[in-house]
């Protein structure tokens, strides 16, 4: 086609109007001119008229070809089309409403589920040239690390050997909270202590000022920050005059020298504060240096180089590194992997398995929808058939159809727009702590793209039935429709059949999956910690800094506030731990136990300290030996208590008590030996599925760490005790801001938020499944029981039981939910394997799951298809046969 | 012998449009009169279809089409041939003269 004559068509488009009436003047010319000449023969006029306009040969003919000339045809029919398409979809007004609401939340629940994942998977790191990123870890079989963080002097070395990485930087694999005072009340923040490079490697690009200098972290270093975007306009109101202004940062002055860009959030989306760490250059020499792992490093690639190649270097390099220094090398592997792979880290599967599920509700919506628009054709199979017989090609009847489901797809996409909006918001506002890391979620391009595709595909999916059963209809069944027998029919209740099926069965999958998970997070709620949660108070507190410097100021304060705590009313009892239950915190290392061999000495023990009345408070049971008492002083023979699982893996039937036990792999005679004086029992640690460590506690004044846990129990609600422990703690110490001040049973329901969130969020989803598949199987009996009904009313009039009727409908309804649910279990059986890894004891084939949902649906599709046969029976029932 | 009246040939109507075109521009009636006349009423040009065709040949960029007023102070649609137009009556009766020249040939062989 040329431009001109595309120009041409779009004019004609544009003012069909106009060249309407141009076209009829021109060829009215045409006549008036046949018929002066006709006249002028002599021909009288109304003759002359009458010959002009046969010579002409059918005017309308020919502006029917000029009209599809100007190859608009298409939209002419298109509009025609939806015109028609609108005006029946107002005529059904609850049809149409339903068919919209179930795309509408099928498309919604997608859409919002999808930005989750669009946002958290699928959205690159906001990093210059993110893809060259990759995050570094340490691997070792002996001590069972898998992508562990990385010692110092590792990965100093990595940065100098190996000439894949363009640069290598780290932060501290650890929950920093400086408390930040000064300006009104202490508060602690969220900091991340890096390497002076970290914003050179990365390239985040900054809102205002600079990084770190590249060697920001070797003492003596400036103390320096780069503000988050989001404290920046938080504290400081995006004050552009910040930088150069101090903040102080437990108790240290600290100078603004940036401010991040405003969607850099590595490595933690809370981050407040970047600061560098600060090391001692000769910390390089020494041991611990290479033995302490605490690091996450970040290597940029070289652009000539690629990850496999940079893998094998690394390989090379820490082959290399295992024989130069055995005494912390040995085994130690490394790895490498994309960055944002890293970061996203476990969150990709619950998103990507919900993500799957609302694909499964979205097809039981379709199956729903194809279901009625089936139904509904059959019903206007007459107006087909007469469309065809009054020369409408298959083409037209069939575009006709599709038009229709365009429209409700359509409308569908924008009601899913709207939920999804809607939906996005509540996921995020709902969301357990740490799901969705990013806090940019607004729909972009993306999305919208997966909105008009997943409403294409929807439109396809339940219109793909109506058009086929349109195609089949010709002329011909004018005749037979009448009789409502052809075969036509049986075939399209056929397929309304299935449809049912097919929809009872993605149901009862759906619910399946769903049961499981709130099994399995009904057994994780049932899980004993080991301790008693219920009435304890927590608050964690970072006892460190100028102030604390000494263990004696720590011991002093300690003393103190546990004095002050316990004169509260309704406290029963307090304590301080360095570790508790559901939290990360404490250290791990090797151990050897006095008198054994070298090659029975233990790998990965935590370590913790606590005071004397830890246990008590905690309520963990004492099994042997004694807990720690005013006897066991700084000064006093160190001595440690063990749990249960140090004690049954190492020492089985032998007594633990008086044994000793040092924190390292071969003791010389810097070890400190520790005796036992004590076995209790296990609590859970971090992860509340996941049994209990080995441990090893000793006596808060023997250990006094920093980061320490006061626990308080109380007779009554430990909630309204967390305001009097804030006070208390202040008035000891006005610039010591409690990092987190909360209860154990909330800390316990927060360990527990994800499963749950996915238990409920699917039991949702699959309920609004079930949901469908039941309307759809109540549709499909109510419409064979009306088809039936004078078969039905001719049985009772022969005297047949209505309980005989009742079953005859009811037996349709059963079958078709019996066998939909028979399919659903065994897709479940076989696609649960990808939910496997989210069951906590719970066996994917539990088989009371599948039981109680199996029963549930024929329950549910009993009901539902006992009202149309109920309805039905007592219509007929006493009136005489009219049909 | 009576000049009977015969279909234009389906496919020649356009070079016939053209040809006439040639000369001057007129509106759709005088084209088909003046088709009818030269082939001295052997012709009969499907007045019905001659719209199309001169719709199909302006899209084709061989005519352009203005509204003006006739000699009797009518308005009406004129047809001028653009250059392209004017190439192609060349070109597309160079081609005819081809085809029947060897639709002669085949004819005159016994």
């Amino acid at each position: 086609m040329t431009l001109r004559a595309l120009f041409l068509r779009l004019r004609a488009i544009v003012r069909r109007s106009r060249a309407e009436a141009e076209l009829g003047e021109e060829l009215q010319f045409h006549i008036e001119q046949e018929t002066a000449l006709l006249q002028s023969r002599g021909i009288p006029p109304a003759e002359a008229r009458r010959q002009a306009l046969v010579a002409f040969g059918g005017l309308e003919h020919t502006k029917e070809q000029y009209r599809d000339g100007r190859g608009d045809r298409w939209l002419t029919d298109l509009r025609s089309d939806l015109v028609f398409a609108f005006r029946l979809l107002r005529r059904n007004p609850s049809l149409t409403a339903t068919v919209v609401l179930t795309l509408s939340v099928g498309i919604g629940a997608s859409v919002a589920i999808f930005s989750a994942v669009n946002a958290v998977v699928l959205r690159p790191l906001p990093v210059s040239e993110p893809d060259r990123l990759v995050a570094l870890w340490e691997d070792n079989a002996d001590k069972g690390w898998v992508r562990q963080s990385s010692a110092p002097a590792n990965m100093l070395d990595w940065s100098e050997r190996v000439r894949a990485f363009d640069g290598v930087t780290a932060w501290a694999d650890y929950d920093a909270r400086p408390v930040l005072s000064g300006s009104g009340d202490p508060q602690a923040l969220h900091g991340a202590e890096v390497m002076g490079n970290f914003f050179d490697v990365l390239r985040g690009g900054m809102t205002l000022g600079r990084g770190f200098a590249p060697d920001a972290h070797w003492l003596p270093a400036p103390r320096q920050v780069v503000v988050s975007h989001r404290f920046w306009q938080r504290q400081f109101g995006s004050d552009t005059a910040i930088i150069g202004r101090t903040l102080v940062l437990d108790r240290e002055s600290a100078e603004v020298v940036g401010v991040a860009g405003p969607e850099f959030r590595i490595p933690a989306p809370d981050v407040d504060v970047w600061y560098p760490m600060r090391w001692d250059r000769a910390d390089r020499q020494q041991v611990w240096f290479r033995r302490a792992h605490w690091l996450r490093p970040v290597a940029r690639l070289r652009a000539e180089t690629n990850v496999e190649t940079a893998s094998a270097e690394l390989q090379r390099v820490m082959g290399a590194m295992e024989r130069e220094y055995p005494e912390t090398n040995v085994n130690m592997k490394a790895g490498l992997g994309p960055l944002h792979d890293y970061l996203v880290g476990d969150r990709r599967q619950p998103l990507v398995f919900l993500l799957a599920s609302t694909g499964l509700l979205l097809l039981i919506g379709c199956a729903n929808v194809a279901n009625l628009l089936l139904v509904r054709a059959a019903a206007r199979e007459q107006e087909v058939v007469v469309r065809r017989a009054l020369g409408a090609d298959r083409s037209r009847v069939v575009r006709q159809a599709l038009t229709e489901s365009m429209v409700l797809a359509v409308l569908g996409a924008a009601g899913g727009w709207l939920v999804g909006l809607w939906g996005t918001r509540m996921f995020g506002a709902w969301q357990p702590v740490g799901m969705l890391p990013v806090t940019d979620r607004r729909p972009d391009g993306w999305v919208f793209l997966f909105v008009v595709g997943v409403a294409a595909l929807s439109a396809v999916v339940f219109g793909t039935a109506p058009a086929l059963w349109v195609a089949r209809r010709d002329a011909a069944d004018a005749l037979r429709s009448s009789t409502r027998m052809s075969s036509d029919n049986r075939r399209a209740r056929r397929l309304v059949n299935t449809l049912a099926i097919g929809e009872v069965a993605l149901a009862v999958t759906l619910t399946i999956g769903a049961g499981l998970l709130l099994r399995s997070y009904q057994q994780l709620a049932n899980v004993d910690p080991g301790f008693e949660a219920d009435g304890v108070a927590s608050a964690f507190l970072a006892v460190g800094g100028t102030r604390y410097e000494v263990r004696a100021q720590r011991m002093t304060f300690v003393s103190d506030l546990l004095t002050r705590v316990r004169t509260l009313p309704g406290v029963e009892s307090a304590a301080i731990s360095s570790a508790i239950p559901f939290v990360a915190a404490g250290y791990t290392s090797d151990f050897s136990i006095r008198g054994r061999p070298a090659d029975q000495a233990g790998r990965e023990v935590r370590h913790r300290s606590v005071t004397d009345d830890y246990f008590r408070t905690m309520k963990v049971p004492l099994l042997a030996g004694r807990v720690f008492g005013p006897e066991d002083t700084p000064t006093s023979e160190p001595v440690t208590i063990i749990n249960k699982a140090l004690a049954d893996r190492y020492f089985g039937n032998e007594d633990p008590i008086g044994q000793y036990i040092a924190g390292d792999l071969v003791p010389d005679s810097t070890s400190i030996w520790r005796r036992v004086v004590g076995v209790v029992g296990n609590e859970r640690g971090r992860i509340v599925s996941q049994p209990a460590g080995i441990e090893l506690t000793g006596p808060y004044s023997q250990e006094a760490m920093t980061g320490v846990y006061l626990v308080v129990r109380t007779s009554g609600d430990p909630a309204n005790l967390l305001r009097s422990v804030a006070r208390t703690i202040s008035e000891i110490d006005p610039l010591l801001a409690p990092i987190t001040l909360t209860t154990m049973p909330r800390m316990r329901s927060e360990a527990m938020a994800r499963d749950r969130f996915m238990a409920l969020l699917l039991a949702a989803f699959a309920a609004i499944g079930a949901l469908l598949a039941v309307i759809g199987v109540y549709g499909v009996v109510a419409q064979a029981a009306q088809r039936r009904e004078p078969e039905l009313a001719i049985r009772l009039a022969l005297g047949a039981r209505p309980r005989h009727l009742h079953w005859l409908v009811l037996r349709h309804g059963l079958s078709v939910a019996a066998l939909g649910a028979a399919l659903g279990a065994a897709a479940a059986m076989a696609g649960s394997g990808v939910i496997r890894t989210m069951l906590f004891n719970t066996s994917r084939m539990d088989p009371a799951v599948y039981a109680v949902v199996v029963l549930l649906v024929l329950g549910a599709a009993a009901i539902a298809s006992w009202l149309p046969a109920h309805r039905v029976v007592r219509e007929r029932r006493g009136r005489s046969l009219s049909r | 012998m009576p000049p009977t009246e015969s279909d234009v040939l389906r496919g020649t109507l356009d070079l016939l449009i053209l040809k006439v075109l040639l000369r001057e521009s007129m509106h759709g009636w005088a084209v088909s009169q003046r088709i009818q006349e030269r082939s001295r009423g052997v012709l009969d040009v499907n007045q019905g279809s001659l719209y199309p065709a001169l719709q199909r040949l302006e899209h084709r960029g061989l005519l352009l089409s203005e509204w003006r007023t006739t000699d009797t102070n009518r308005r009406a649609r004129y047809y001028t041939l653009t250059a392209a137009g004017k190439k192609a009556v060349v070109a597309e009766t160079n081609s005819w003269r081809r085809y029947v020249t060897a639709i002669e040939l085949i004819l005159e062989t016994p």
